[in-house]
């Protein structure tokens, strides 16, 4: 079974969300360390997503015999 | 009986005549090439057929040749108008000359070509699968598709042995946005008759690992121009546009646009602006992560700053604050100091008035300035007299004056 994972599109809609209810400056400072924390993480997320190999993903194309 | 036999040649040469005397003009000729052979030296062999309606059976044929004088002028003209090589596979229209030869036999020799006539076959027939796309409702379909994000797991469908796959695959692996790519080629006939099935049974292939790629790039590139006929084809075009990946199409030249371009997702004119258009759509996705970056850095320090200045204001408030009570409590005590200093003062004062009173008083009363002022005291055996009958005659008293004491002794009392 695969598990749930984030996709790429999933994460940046919650970081756009994140940054959007920070703008608004309805947070307070103890939420705003928390959202700030997990929009870090979202951002990291996908840009490793981008920027590095899925090596799993590699080693199926490569293998299949085409 | 008589016979009347001729050699082969002697057949031959009479035939080669009639046909000389009977077409001696050139006419123009439409036709299908096939077999298209350009020889080293520079002339061009091929065959003309003409296929029946039913575009299976071969119906007419005939061998073709163009004098390398013919072809050296024939073959760019007819690639520039057209935009397509000549080669086998296209309808034309070419002036022949009609010749029979002896020994090898009947054959047309081309002497001009009107390469519009191509150009409208060419144009024809895409209107026409077009159409039936449009009305079989595929036409869009591809067009629709959204394209994923980040798009960067590409199906290749061109060539094995051209150069324009290992260029787009160069380009992808070094982009500047340093986005990893993971493309896998599929690898097809990318011209000639044998293109359309390929390509189809590439896609074929491609449809079974969808779920590993974002989308599909068909691009053919690098050296020699050769026939799009392929692509115009209605197989290869109803396969496209329901494709259920986005097609990307990379097959063109400049200005043609063939119909395998009008139903892919996306048309680029070449190997290099596929990559291009993938890389651009990386970038931009990068930057729109890096834009929501910035702005949660920017937001979470906009808000941190406003604390910080609330705290700011509140500690010089709180400072303020309590300087001024300190100060006003200092006021205070030092007005109830000042306050306290002068009740005391003022009772001290009438205290010392009282007293001095009293002193006054006293001391007018004091023995000392009464005897001063003239008045004794008397004591009998050291008792004080007030009157005189504690007196008789003949008694002892003594008298104190202001300087000293007497004694007398009394002698009468009234």
């Amino acid at each position: 079974m695969k598990k749930e994972e984030l996709t790429y599109t999933a994460a940046k809609e919650e970081i756009e969300k994140i940054v959007g209810l920070i703008d608004s400056e309805e947070l307070d400072v103890d939420q705003l360390a928390k959202h700030v924390k997990r929009a870090t993480y979202l951002v990291d997320y996908c840009k490793k997503k981008l920027t590095s190999t899925d090596e799993e993903l590699q080693k199926v194309l490569e293998e299949l015999s085409v | 009986m008589e016979q009347t036999i001729f050699s082969l040649l002697e057949l031959n040469l009479n035939v080669k005549e009639a046909i000389r005397q009977n077409f001696d003009e050139a006419y123009w000729v439409r036709a299908e090439t096939s077999d298209v052979r350009p020889h080293r030296n520079g002339h061009c062999f091929l065959e003309f057929i003409e296929k029946a309606q039913d575009g299976h059976s071969i119906v007419a044929k005939a061998r073709g040749t163009i004098w390398a004088s013919t072809f050296n002028l024939l073959k760019p003209y007819f690639e520039q108008e057209t935009g397509q090589s000549f080669a086998s596979g296209i309808t034309v229209l070419v002036k022949v000359v009609v010749n029979f030869h002896e020994s090898y036999g009947y054959g047309l020799n081309v002497v001009d070509i009107d390469p519009s006539y191509t150009l409208g076959e060419i144009a024809r027939n895409r209107m026409l699968v077009l159409k039936q796309l449009e009305e079989d409702g595929v036409l869009e379909l591809n067009k629709e598709l959204p394209l994923a994000e980040p798009l960067n797991r590409i199906a290749v469908i061109s060539s094995q042995t051209a150069a324009g796959y290992e260029d787009f695959h160069n380009q992808l692996e070094n982009n500047s946005a340093g986005v990893i790519f993971y493309t896998k080629l599929f690898p097809a006939i990318m011209q000639g008759d044998r293109s359309e099935p390929s390509i189809i049974a590439a896609l074929e292939e491609i449809f079974k690992y969808q779920s590993l790629f974002d989308a599909v790039v068909i691009i053919r590139g690098g050296g020699a121009s050769s026939d799009l006929s392929c692509f115009d084809s209605f197989n290869l075009a109803t396969n496209s546009a329901q494709f259920p990946l986005p097609i990307i199409s990379g097959v063109g030249h400049e200005r043609d646009v063939t119909v395998l371009d009008a139903v892919a997702h996306t048309r680029v004119k070449t190997p290099t602006a596929a990559a291009e258009f993938l890389i651009n759509r990386a970038v931009e996705t990068i930057n729109h992560l890096m834009g929501l970056q910035d702005r949660l850095v920017h937001a979470s320090r906009n808000i941190l700053t406003i604390e910080e200045r609330q705290l700011a204001a509140w500690s010089k408030d709180l400072y303020h604050t309590s300087k001024s009570v300190l100060q006003t409590n200092r006021n205070t005590l030092m007005f109830l100091g000042e306050k306290l200093r002068s009740v005391v003062k003022q009772k001290m004062e009438r205290e010392h008035f009282a007293i001095k009173k009293y002193d006054h008083f006293v001391s007018l009363s004091s023995p000392e300035k009464m005897l001063k002022r003239g008045f004794s005291i008397t004591t009998k055996n050291g008792k004080v007299i007030k009157s005189i009958s504690n007196l008789s005659n003949e008694d002892v008293i003594k008298t104190q004056l202001s300087d000293g004491i007497i004694e007398s002794k009394i002698v009468d009392k009234k």
